[in-house]
């Protein structure tokens, strides 16, 4: 569904370029959840970035393939077109924008791309949709409310229902549950497999959640590990729960 | 669709947007306003020309020309031309006593036919009201007084005539209307623009002017005593401070410049007593006669007539009328002139200056870019994490870039707007504002003698308001275009980590 091989990524701090990433392969088949499990400083968030064609490898160290597709192939629009419709990020952060109701940011999703009558000419069934979602992770009651008058839980919930509001194969999580307690992470991981599987075949969405917390990695069909930018265990490798 | 709606809860939840609409609605206010007041002044300037000497004046100071009425009677029969009125213009010392004296531009008028090119009749000040004056809440103005509605309405008529009364079966002393500034009414005036009390009318004043021969060279002063019969507003301070109405005819007696017979010098025949002895001269041998001159005839031409043909149909005129007298100046030696001819270093110097004025608050209207670009770029860096999650969804670098112009836009058409009310507000209560402060202030911007008009003009039209907008608008767009770039620029994975 979705791969990457040897990829290596270097950012440049000052005058001393830093390697985050070297090397590094992971895949991903379709309908499949993989925790990519490492420390801090591990290179795993870089490597969702990449994966999720928010950045790009360095150059000529490997490719990233969905489907068919190589996203080193594609210019800025069809990038951008790949986040907006193949795959939701989660992060761990939850990066909700704090002017927007929690119905206008499930939404948001599905803004952009849309122009103003495209949106408008969806728009009922387009809230129908959000109205869902929002109230599969719970929180029908909280729809008008901002996200600074939400726990950590109920913005980590608004931030899984925006990014499966465009119905994308691929979730791609960064540490979904790291800054939640232990009973508030376990409800948004039951949300998140609750959605996963929410889809109008009823087959799973793939999805690679990255995680420092065994406890999460577990609950994976593959848990890989990473270190020093490099895969060390599972990658390619059959689902082992 | 995302930036409309970011721009909406953008604008309304944060202070840096109010305050940059806030600048951007000084800014526009502050130039309708100088552009309205500016070209108010032009073109009330330009249009005053029409209530003082008509659409063209034929004009020869001081000497004149003679049959001006059969000029005046070829002049309307021309199908261009409303009416035409001879006048005669002197300067001269006028004095009303008590040491009271202003050197003043003497006019001799014709009242039936000046009124017919300038309107005078309607700028006679001394006259019975039936409403008071917009300002004049109180009905204060004493024309309103009941009482003496008759005394006014006298007045009115001694102005519109010039006639003077008669007494034992002969004219009373002949009647001026004086410009309503000449003797200064300060301390008369009230806020709402009227005179509180009529002092001048039925004084005598002494009027002095300096004849001059064919040559040019002055002959003996002549001196007059006149009733002031009326005052007049024009609206024009300079003309209101400086001018008196005469009648046609005592002017060209004082001046002269009356018809007169032309005699043979030296056929005087010696008269002696019946001793033989001389004792006088008896008259001369009459010639001819001397016609009676004006120094200028006003025109006024049909209501959409182009000033410019106009102009050159009464030179023709004039030439027709010229070549069929002799004596009479060819038209290469007189002047015939529109009022914004006559006035064309003032107006264009006026024009100059609006342009300039604009100019430099064109520029001082950068600000609003600075600070739209200023207020901007902190916002950019305040909502970088928004970019990261704009970018993360899907949002092209277009289009975040789209949403920091479409903000900037928004900002500018609300401070456009409430720039464009705000001047409507000023420039439409202008004169009570100015007014309100002097009366609290003590400050007086706007003194008359500098400006020609005794209320302060203004132009507020369509055509202002759209470029002023559009301007302001655009401004801010461009002031939003680099913090827009730096958006658009952002890499989303380190906007994201942006803390």
């Amino acid at each position: 569904m979705i791969s990457a091989s040897n990829i290596s990524k270097t950012y440049r701090l000052g005058r001393v370029d830093v390697p985050v990433l070297r090397g590094a392969s992971i895949e991903a088949g379709e309908g499949e959840w993989v925790a990519v499990l490492g420390a801090s400083g591990s290179g795993k968030s870089t490597l969702l970035h990449l994966l999720g064609g928010l950045d790009r490898p360095d150059r000529g160290s490997g490719a990233i393939r969905f489907g068919d597709t190589e996203l080193g192939s594609l210019g800025a629009a069809g990038l951008d077109r790949f986040r907006r419709t193949q795959v939701g990020f989660v992060f761990q952060f939850f990066h909700l924008l704090p002017e927007l109701t929690v119905l206008e940011n499930v939404l948001l999703g599905s803004m952009v791309g849309r122009g103003r009558l495209g949106f408008l000419r969806e728009r009922a069934q387009l809230t129908k949709r959000a109205e869902g979602l929002i109230e599969v992770v719970g929180l029908s009651h909280r729809r008008g409310h901002r996200p600074a008058e939400l726990s950590g839980g109920e913005r980590q919930r608004v931030a899984i229902a925006r990014a499966l509001m465009n119905d994308p194969p691929v979730i791609l999580a960064d540490e979904p549950t790291g800054n939640l307690d232990q009973g508030t992470g376990a409800g948004v991981l039951d949300a998140l497999s609750e959605l996963r599987l929410a889809t109008p075949d009823g087959s799973p969405r793939t999805m690679v959640m990255v995680t420092h917390d065994t406890r999460v990695a577990e609950r994976a069909d593959r848990v890989v590990t990473i270190a020093d930018g490099v895969v060390q265990a599972g990658a390619g490798q059959p689902a082992s729960r | 669709m995302y930036q409309a709606l970011l721009t909406r809860r953008y604008l309304t939840r944060k202070i840096m947007p109010l305050l940059a609409s806030a600048a951007v609605m000084l800014c526009v206010a502050m130039e309708l306003i100088t552009w309205s007041v500016m070209g108010g002044f032009l073109n009330q300037l330009i249009a005053s020309g029409r209530s003082l000497i008509g659409d063209v004046e034929i004009s020869r100071p001081q000497t004149g020309f003679a049959h001006y009425e059969e000029l005046v009677a070829m002049l309307e029969a021309d199908e261009l031309i409303v009416a035409a009125a001879p006048t005669v213009d002197a300067y001269g010392l006028i004095s009303l006593g008590e040491g009271r004296t202003s050197f003043c531009v003497i006019k001799g008028i014709d009242p039936e036919s000046f009124d017919a090119v300038t309107g005078y009749r309607d700028s006679l000040y001394w006259k019975p009201l039936d409403e008071p004056l917009p300002k004049d809440d109180a009905g204060a103005d004493p024309r309103l007084d009941p009482e003496a509605r008759d005394l006014f309405a006298a007045l009115q008529g001694f102005g519109e005539t010039l006639e003077p009364p008669e007494r034992d079966g002969l004219p009373e002393k002949p009647l001026t209307i004086l410009g309503l500034e000449v003797f200064s009414k300060r301390g008369l005036r009230t806020p709402a623009g009227f005179v509180e009390a009529d002092v001048l009318t039925q004084r005598e004043l002494t009027v002095n002017v300096l004849p001059t021969d064919r040559s040019g060279g002055w002959l003996e002063p002549t001196a007059r005593r006149f009733v002031i019969a009326n005052e007049f507003a024009s609206g024009v301070y300079e003309i209101d401070s400086r001018t008196l109405y005469v009648h046609i005819e005592e002017l060209q007696d004082m001046l002269r410049m009356d018809e007169a017979e032309k005699v043979e010098t030296g056929t005087a025949e010696i008269i002696y007593n019946d001793q033989g002895e001389p004792i006088g001269f008896g008259s001369p041998e009459t010639v001819g006669v001397d016609p009676a001159r004006a120094t200028a005839v006003l025109v006024r031409g049909v209501d959409d007539a182009d000033l410019n043909v106009l102009r050159e149909r009464v030179a023709s005129i004039y030439d027709e009328f010229s070549r069929k007298h002799d004596g009479v100046p060819p038209v290469d030696f007189i002047n015939v002139l529109t009022w914004e001819d006559r006035n064309a270093t003032l107006i264009g110097a006026i024009k100059k200056e609006t342009a300039l004025v604009l100019f430099i608050f064109g520029i001082i209207s950068l600000t609003s870019v600075f600070l739209v670009l200023a207020i901007f770029w902190s916002m950019v860096s305040e909502r970088t994490k928004d970019v990261g999650i704009l970018r993360a969804i899907g949002a092209s670098r277009m289009g975040v870039a789209w949403l920091w112009i479409r903000y900037g836009l928004a900002i500018g058409a609300v401070g456009t707007t409430l720039g464009i009310g705000l001047a409507y507000l000023v420039i439409t209560n202008i004169n009570a504002i100015h007014d309100w402060l002097g009366t609290a202030l003590g400050i007086s911007i706007w003194d008359p003698a500098v400006y020609y008009f005794t209320t302060i003009p203004e132009d507020f039209d369509a055509t202002k308001v759209v470029i002023v907008a559009a301007a302001g608008v655009l401004s801010c767009a461009i002031g939003a275009v680099v913090p827009a770039a730096r958006a658009a620029r952002m890499d989303p994975v380190k906007a994201l980590r942006f803390e």
